[in-house]
């Protein structure tokens, strides 16, 4: 899956792991600031997000330095999510 | 103002440190520490972390590990008193979950197996070990559980409302702490390392702590409370406010509330949990507090682990220790100082003199409580505030029919109001960003506050928020459970986490009204509202502001029916609540409202009910309605009980069985004193619910009476 399909896909994943009442896929940029950004996505949801990415990708993110890292933007999320994925899912 | 000291009359603890105050004692003195490995339950391989696990945990096998926990704090600190305390005041966040939690997994889950589920079982269990007629108070405010009981209890003696108070915490390990810490990475794989450079969270640990707390100093009081401070952080719901907001204003109350300034202070018991954030937090309101002149600190949950709501507990009777011991505890697991805090805590244990110690106890909700514990010796203060009346300034409730009003409309034209609440219409007004994350109790909670705020005339934020709940928030406990076993205990979801401890909804609705007083969630079954009315009359502010009291339960389709007895037998699924918004300064139009009986033990309660309300004579005189609330399940009990209170009072008052129209659910009652002060407020009850004829209240009071296996009494209204 390239990184732009994975970026389609996580917008719709996040939308719904998150219940973002008021967003659509159309609304989320890859590089705008994914954590107190435009869409209100916290301390919280980044860890919910932790959870699901770990249920559909089997990439776990256990701790908060790396989590900063990896969640600054869509686009860097989906970069480590391509970059870390086990072969038979890539 | 400052307070009336309260002595210790007796303690009992049990922590990953061992059994009893003595090991307890050695433990600290040798700067041993209690944390291994978790043997209670087996989590995946790649999700195992050290625990603060207590070693032989003995009682009946049937009874939750909590409950277990707490009689053997408790056996200790009542060992060689054979009188009865006045009442028991509890703080506990997890009650029978591990039990529970088992049960559901096992799929083996069935109504009458699960009596010992809820949080205010731990005190009732106690209760009716010592024999307590009285109160059986619960505190649920997560990690500030028991420091806030602790400051309850106190309160309940300087009022007069009792003489003697069993009170302190108790928290077993289980499944939803564990798993749900960890999903928030809040646990440190490495064990918790509190103030140090590298700490990287805390370490989910057990245990309970009990204290006997008379009025009398008597002959074996090791100690004092000298005072104790509540606030809210109304900030985020699970992370505390960067510069320790909340942290600095309840540490400022409880020595304000102590007569201490903070150069008397010898010795600071952090909360210190080794969380990067919480640490950081307190060290700044710790330097807002003190200046340069920091006091010796330390934090020993690198040693305890973090035992949530017996936190509070086990760290005041360790106050006390080091008081009665001239010992100062290190702080096990600190290496290296982090220059961001700023402070470097006591390394290792010491001996020396203590006079004064500040306690620290913060929770999720941004619920914070602070104690000081001093000597014995402590000068008892003059001052005896009086017992407090409270106004209804505002008061709203929510039921199938709808708000208030609509409530009021539907039993006027004989229509039960029985059923889910709407809550719809109630939370418009609220962004839909806002409400992304409340779950229906947390929801049902805001709607109330935001509707007796409006009844009131007011805008700003209430001065505290007392909120009484029998079950919490059963949506999030639902999925959170659900999840976690689906995926064989591998995923957790942090929010349904955080949204699943009973005093979320008090810190949400704290967080959006701004409210950054005392913020109280109290949990007792079918009288959980009239546990948060007495908590307020104990705790509220003085006369400036108004604050709210609020009762509220969700129906949830699994877990209510197994928890909850009376849902089980009643016909249809119903929830909802009331608010009341209250003024402790009389206003004119504004009813006053009273807790004024909280008792169990037939068959004397009911005499004991009346001798509470002044006598027979005076209920007569008194009292124009009479509203009942008689559980399903105690349908019979409680019809002996209203029988043997008619016959004891020759009271002819008409009666209202409000369950009947409310439907079953914990906290019916709040739903009542609500309508019962729009009765006050029009002087009339409908003649539908008064069998056919309207009855006028002539400015007589309604007595609003909570039968079963705990009996209370409200007044509303009246001269």
């Amino acid at each position: 899956m390239s990184v732009e399909t994975l970026i389609e896909e996580l917008k719709v994943k996040i939308i719904e792991v998150l219940d973002l009442p008021d967003i659509t896929p159309a609304d989320m940029d890859r590089d705008a600031r994914l954590i107190g950004g435009p869409a209100g996505i916290d301390s919280i949801d980044v860890l919910e997000m932790v959870m699901m990415i770990e249920k559909e990708y089997g990439i776990r993110i256990d701790n908060q330095e790396l989590g900063r890292e990896v969640f600054a933007t869509l686009g860097t999320l989906a970069e480590y999510i391509h970059q870390n994925q086990p072969e038979r899912t890539r | 103002m400052r307070g009336t000291p309260v002595f210790i009359a007796g303690m009992g603890i049990v922590s990953p440190l061992g059994h009893g105050l003595a090991q307890t004692v050695a433990a600290l003195e040798n700067h041993a520490t209690g944390i291994s490995a978790l043997t209670l339950f087996t989590p995946p391989a790649d999700r195992r972390l050290p625990v603060g696990q207590v070693r032989r945990v003995p009682g009946p096998e049937d009874l939750p590990r909590t409950h277990r926990l707490a009689r053997m704090a408790a056996d200790e600190a009542m060992a060689g008193d054979s009188t009865a305390p006045d009442a028991v005041v509890i703080g506990t966040t997890t009650g029978g979950m591990q039990k529970t939690e088992t049960l559901l997994r096992q799929n083996a889950a069935r109504p009458g197996l699960l009596t010992h589920h809820g949080a205010g079982t731990v005190a009732e269990d106690l209760a009716a070990r010592f024999g307590c007629t009285g109160p059986a108070m619960t505190v649920t405010t997560a990690c500030s559980s028991g420091g806030a009981a602790i400051k309850l209890a106190l309160e309940m003696i300087r009022s007069g409302r009792a003489r003697r108070v069993l009170t302190g915490g108790a928290d077993s390990l289980c499944r939803l702490t564990y798993y749900g810490f960890n999903a928030l990475q809040l646990l440190d794989p490495a064990g918790a390392r509190p103030l140090d450079e590298s700490r990287r969270g805390m370490t989910l640990s057990e245990g309970a702590a009990m204290l006997l707390l008379s009025a009398e100093p008597g002959p074996a009081a090791a100690a004092a409370v000298c005072g104790g401070g509540l606030s809210c952080d109304a900030w985020h719901p699970a992370a505390p406010h960067p510069e320790g907001r909340g942290a600095l204003a309840a540490m400022r109350a409880a020595l304000e509330d102590a007569g201490i300034a903070p150069r008397q202070v010898d010795y600071v018991n952090l909360h210190g949990t080794g969380t990067p954030d919480n640490d950081l937090a307190e060290a700044r309101a710790l330097r807002a507090l003190f200046g340069s002149r920091l006091p010796p600190l330390s934090s020993i949950k690198g040693a305890t682990g973090h035992a949530l709501a017996a936190a509070g507990a086990i760290e005041a009777v360790v106050a006390a220790l080091c008081v009665q011991h001239g010992l100062v505890p290190g702080n096990p697991g600190f290496k290296r100082r982090d220059p961001r805090l700023k402070l470097t805590p006591l390394t290792h244990p010491r001996r020396r003199a203590v006079g004064c110690v500040l306690s620290n106890s913060f929770g999720f909700g941004g619920n914070n409580a602070a104690l000081v514990v001093s000597g014995p010796d402590a000068a008892p203060a003059k001052s005896a505030p009086a017992h407090r009346r409270l106004y209804v300034v505002g008061s709203a409730c929510l039921t199938a029919a709808g708000d208030a009003g609509r409530t009021l409309q539907a039993l006027a034209a004989g229509r039960d109001c029985a059923g889910p609440a709407g809550l719809e219409a109630a939370l418009e007004a609220v962004p839909a960003r806002s409400r992304r994350r409340l779950g229906r109790f947390s929801a049902l909670a805001l709607a109330l506050a935001l509707a007796a705020r409006e009844d009131a005339g007011e805008s700003g934020p209430p001065a505290g928020i007392f909120l009484g709940t029998a079950w919490g928030a059963l949506s999030e406990t639902g999925r959170f459970l659900d999840e976690l076993f689906e995926s064989d205990e591998k995923f957790a979801s942090p929010t349904a986490f955080v949204g699943s401890v009973h005093n979320a909804a008090a810190g949400q609705t704290a967080l959006l009204m701004d409210a950054r007083g005392p913020n109280v969630t109290t949990s007792g079954g079918d009288s959980s509202f009239e546990q948060a009315l007495l908590a307020a009359a104990c705790l509220a502010p003085g006369k400036k502001g108004s604050f709210l009291v609020a009762g509220a339960d969700e129906h949830h389709g699994t877990l209510s029916p197994l928890f909850d007895p009376s849902v089980a037998l009643g016909k249809n699924a119903a929830d909802g609540g009331g608010a009341l918004y209250l003024s402790a300064a009389a206003r004119p139009g504004a009813p006053a409202v009273a807790p004024v009986f909280s008792g169990s033990g037939n068959p004397p309660v009911i005499s004991a009910l009346i001798r509470a309300l002044g006598g027979p004579e005076r209920v007569r005189n008194r009292c124009g309605l009479l509203m009942v609330g008689i559980p399903a399940a105690w349908r019979d009990t409680g019809r002996r009980q209203l029988q043997e209170f008619l016959d004891g009072t020759a009271l002819r008052a008409p009666v209202v069985d409000y369950r009947r129209w409310t439907g079953e659910f914990g906290s019916a009652s709040a739903v009542a004193a609500a309508l019962a002060v729009r009765f006050c407020r029009q002087g009339t009850v409908p003649a539908t619910l008064c069998g056919g004829t309207a009855a006028e209240l002539g400015g007589r009071a309604i007595l609003l009476l909570g039968l079963g296996t705990t009996v209370t009494a409200l007044e509303i209204g009246g001269p």
